[in-house]
């Protein structure tokens, strides 16, 4: 699985012999992880991203123990939602049979999943992989938008409006046209365009515009 | 006023028995002149009449000498005797043997006119004459006042002389007034106008002067008699009968305002009484207290009207019923006959309440707490018991209930505490099962990869590493199944009002903030939605954490208030929440305890086990919700947690 080669699983859990058990699996599937014994402690972590351990560049996901003493791993996961990181960074609950309902609860709430107290551990590395690649995938729909967002930016006035008439299919000659300037001129908007969105054919260029 | 009239009738009555008595001396006073009258014209005509046999006797001198000598000595009025001729002329005289001749050194010829005149009447009228009174100085210095009488001597129709004999009128007074007339008197003679010719008599000096007067009327002579009487007339009390009225009226008097007075002080005292009685038996019947008096035997003799409401008989058909009451049911008769008999021979002491059973009258029982205090008379002897009897059937009912109620939170607490043991007790046990299982994965994955050559060590390694996950998943299995015993209710939600939940915990709370002296605020606006939830034990966390609160509050809190509140909470896109909270403001919680506030088994109660916040999470938990708590301002604290609507 190629996305989940740099990526790095954030385990939160009071219970060092617990924490130390996961990272001791998930280094037997070589997935590098990283332990913090409580849910403050990761938020500091958090606040003090994005440039140094973590990046949202970067695929990640939470290992979240629902009852820690301090700030508890519920009301840790409303802060994510609240800094709208569900998506780039999935949480996967770690209950007991207690906490069931409010782990079910949370998975509604948009957590990615909740595994019950003892774990059946490939089951739990393979959703852990999982949720890798989603944030993988995320993280590269988030970087290619990005971009074209970028590119976009690059455009001139001129060479916007012809590009908006080149996605609905018209030929030169009618782009000239309707923006009254010669089709040679539409010609060479056409390549600058072309060169900034970093396609070869109109029809790419369709499909990247759709995506948006 | 009544004094006023009184004095006036009596003034009256006085003034009248004065005058009665006066008039009373007046009418005696003038008989008593008239009956003088009539004795001295009596003894006038008797001394007439001895003058005439005198006279007949005339023939020869010596014998009228000596017959005139006699009369004057039988007649100490008469001062002298004349034989005169037809001319008057002197013949013959006697005077008095009693005192000196009067007219001894006066010239009896002075009064010749007088005698002339007197004589000339009698001649005309052939009967005895008087002549004026007159004056005739004594040698004595005194002076007497004479009258003269003539009385003609007729011999064959011609007169031939007369007889003269002449009065002293003072003598006529001494001698012919019976002295009896004479007691406290003065009798005079006087003449018409007014003066004085002869009197006899004290000289009395009284406050007052009665005075009788008669005409003392002879043939030639008039005169007055005039009958003086002193009195020490009339005195206040004038005499016995009207000191005897006045005293008696004066008694009259006496009892009359005596009796006024009492009458009012009675008025004013009934008025009291009535007062008093009107307050008591409004108090009697304000009373929720039962009110029972019996006398020695044991009859009742009053009730009030609690008491007749409380049994439910009439007052009537208790009045007078002796034991057994009809308010004692028939099954206790015997015991109460018993204590009644104890209490009567004085060895029951019940100052402080006896609880015993009562009967309705419509044969419901029900429980009563009896004070019983002798009734003492106002001669100081016993009478009888006044009983005051409380009603506290409804009181045991709401005890009961109570208690109920509590022996249901109560056992809803021990399979709550029991149940949060067990999820507790697989918490911690499940940690290092998932540490093992863990491991033993891991372990695993390392075996595979590792690609040992000896293979047969590889599967016999592999195959108990596997056991070992094996192992741990069965104890989780385990633990899962107990918890889930434990727990089977968890799914027993259902929609509750929350003023429903409030209104279920605040008997046990009340029971417990009246130990504490906490005032505890509900605050639960009446249009919140239901709760979907497990109301025994959202109960049991609202119980839990109001106890938390009110221990809180120690001593040194000023004002202990206990707030429960009720309101809606931010709600997000999926639920909607409401969120409670519960208020002290008591002593806060000091940051070290902050942290280890809802780890199980920890607590700062002497006998407290360290579950209840760990269980309240719990519960709230289980429901989604969130537990937490912050400090209230100015002091205390609030736990809040929230529970979805339904």
């Amino acid at each position: 699985m190629q996305p989940t080669q740099d990526a790095l699983v954030f385990i939160v859990d009071d219970d060092a012999g617990v924490r130390e058990a996961l990272a001791w699996l998930l280094r037997s599937r070589r997935l590098p992880s990283e332990s913090f014994d409580s849910a403050d402690e990761f938020v500091s972590f958090l606040n003090r991203n994005p440039n140094t351990a973590w990046t949202p560049n970067q695929p990640g996901c939470l290992l979240l123990d629902v009852r820690m003493p301090g700030l508890s791993g519920l009301a840790l996961f409303e802060q994510l939602i609240e800094r709208q990181l569900l998506d780039v960074l999935p949480v996967i609950f770690l209950t007991g049979h207690a906490d069931v309902p409010t782990a079910v609860d949370a998975v509604k709430r948009g957590a990615f999943d909740f595994c019950e107290k003892p774990f059946s551990d490939n089951a739990l590395v393979d959703r852990i992989e999982q949720a890798l690649l989603r944030s993988a995938q995320t993280q590269a729909a988030l970087k290619s938008k990005k971009t074209l967002q970028q590119n976009l930016s690059e455009l001139t006035e001129r060479e916007r409006d012809v590009m908006r008439l080149v996605v609905e299919g018209l030929p030169n000659k009618l782009i000239a046209d309707q923006l009254d300037i010669s089709v040679r001129t539409v010609e060479v908007h056409r390549a600058r365009v072309f060169d900034k969105m970093a396609v070869k054919s109109a029809v790419e260029l369709a499909n990247l515009m759709r995506r948006d | 006023m009544l004094v006023t009239l009184i004095l006036s009738m009596f003034s009256v009555l006085l003034w009248l028995a004065g005058r009665y008595e006066a008039s009373q001396v007046q009418t005696r006073l003038d008989r008593d002149a008239s009956d003088a009258t009539s004795d001295i014209r009596a003894a006038l005509t008797r001394n007439a009449q001895t003058l005439q046999a005198l006279q007949f006797a005339a023939a020869d001198a010596p014998p009228w000498r000596q017959q005139a000598s006699t009369v004057l000595r039988d007649h100490r009025e008469l001062m002298r005797l004349e034989w005169r001729d037809s001319q008057l002329k002197t013949i013959q005289s006697v005077d008095t043997p009693y005192r000196a001749p009067v007219f001894k050194n006066f010239d009896r010829g002075v009064l010749q006119p007088e005698v002339a005149q007197a004589c000339s009447i009698a001649k005309r009228q052939s009967s005895p004459a008087y002549s004026n009174s007159s004056y005739i100085p004594q040698s004595d210095g005194m002076g007497l006042e004479i009258m003269d009488v003539c009385l003609p001597v007729i011999n064959d129709g011609q007169v031939t002389g007369y007889t003269l004999a002449s009065y002293a009128l003072n003598e006529i007074l001494i001698n012919q007034i019976s002295p009896a007339l004479l007691r406290s008197r003065e009798i005079s003679f006087t003449e018409a106008d007014g003066t004085r010719l002869a009197v006899n008599g004290m000289q009395h000096r009284g406050s007052r002067l009665f005075t009788g007067v008669q005409l003392l009327d002879l043939p030639g002579h008039t005169m007055v008699l005039r009958v003086d009487s002193w009195r020490a007339a009339p005195d206040v009390f004038p005499n016995v009968l009207t000191a005897l009225v006045m005293a008696m009226a004066m008694a009259l008097v006496t009892v009359l305002i005596m009796l006024a007075r009492d009458m009012r002080r009675r008025q004013q005292v009934e008025l009291d009484l009535a007062d008093a009685l009107a307050f008591r038996k409004a108090m009697e019947d304000s009373l929720v207290t039962g009110l029972r008096a019996r006398d020695n035997q044991g009859m009742i003799t009053y009730v009030n009207p609690a008491f007749c409401e409380m049994v439910g008989f009439e007052s009537k058909e208790l009045l007078g019923h002796s034991m057994p009451a009809p308010y004692w049911p028939p099954e206790m008769i015997d015991e109460y006959g018993k204590r009644q008999a104890l209490r009567l021979a004085g060895n029951l002491s019940s100052r402080e309440g006896m609880e015993s059973v009562f009967m309705r009258k419509n044969g419901e029982r029900f429980a009563v707490l009896i004070f019983e205090a002798p009734l003492i008379n106002a001669a100081g002897a016993q009478t009888g018991w006044m009983s005051a009897i409380l009603d506290i059937s409804e009181q045991r009912r709401v005890e009961e209930m109570s208690r109920a109620s509590q022996e249901r939170l109560q056992a809803t607490a021990r399979l709550a505490t029991v149940g949060e043991m067990a999820s507790l007790l697989s918490h911690e046990l499940n940690q290092p099962l998932a540490a093992i299982s863990s491991y033993a994965t891991g372990s695993l994955n390392l075996l595979q990869d590792l690609g040992l050559h000896d293979k047969h060590l590889a599967q016999s390694l592999s195959s108990a590493i596997e056991r070992i996950a094996q192992q741990a998943e069965r104890a989780g299995k385990v633990i899962k199944s107990v918890h889930d015993f434990v727990r089977r209710r968890d799914q027993a939600r259902e929609s509750v009002s929350p003023k429903t939940l409030l209104d279920n915990v605040m008997p046990l709370v009340s029971l417990q903030a009246r130990k504490l002296g906490v005032r505890v605020e509900v605050q639960c606006p009446a249009d919140l939605p239901q709760v979907l939830c497990d109301r025994t034990m959202v109960e049991q966390v609202l119980l839990n954490l109001a106890r938390n609160g009110m221990q809180a509050m120690n001593e040194d809190t000023p004002r202990k208030v206990l707030t429960l509140a009720v309101r809606r909470a931010a709600s997000n896109a999926t639920s909607r929440w409401l969120e409670f909270s519960v208020t002290d403001v008591g002593s806060g919680i000091d940051a070290q305890i902050a942290e280890k506030l809802f780890t199980p088994f920890f607590t700062t109660k002497s006998e407290g086990m360290g579950l209840g916040l760990s269980l309240c999470r719990t519960v709230v938990e289980q429901h989604g919700g969130l537990l937490s708590h912050t400090a209230h301002t100015p002091r205390g604290t609030v736990f809040s947690f929230t529970l979805p609507q339904s």
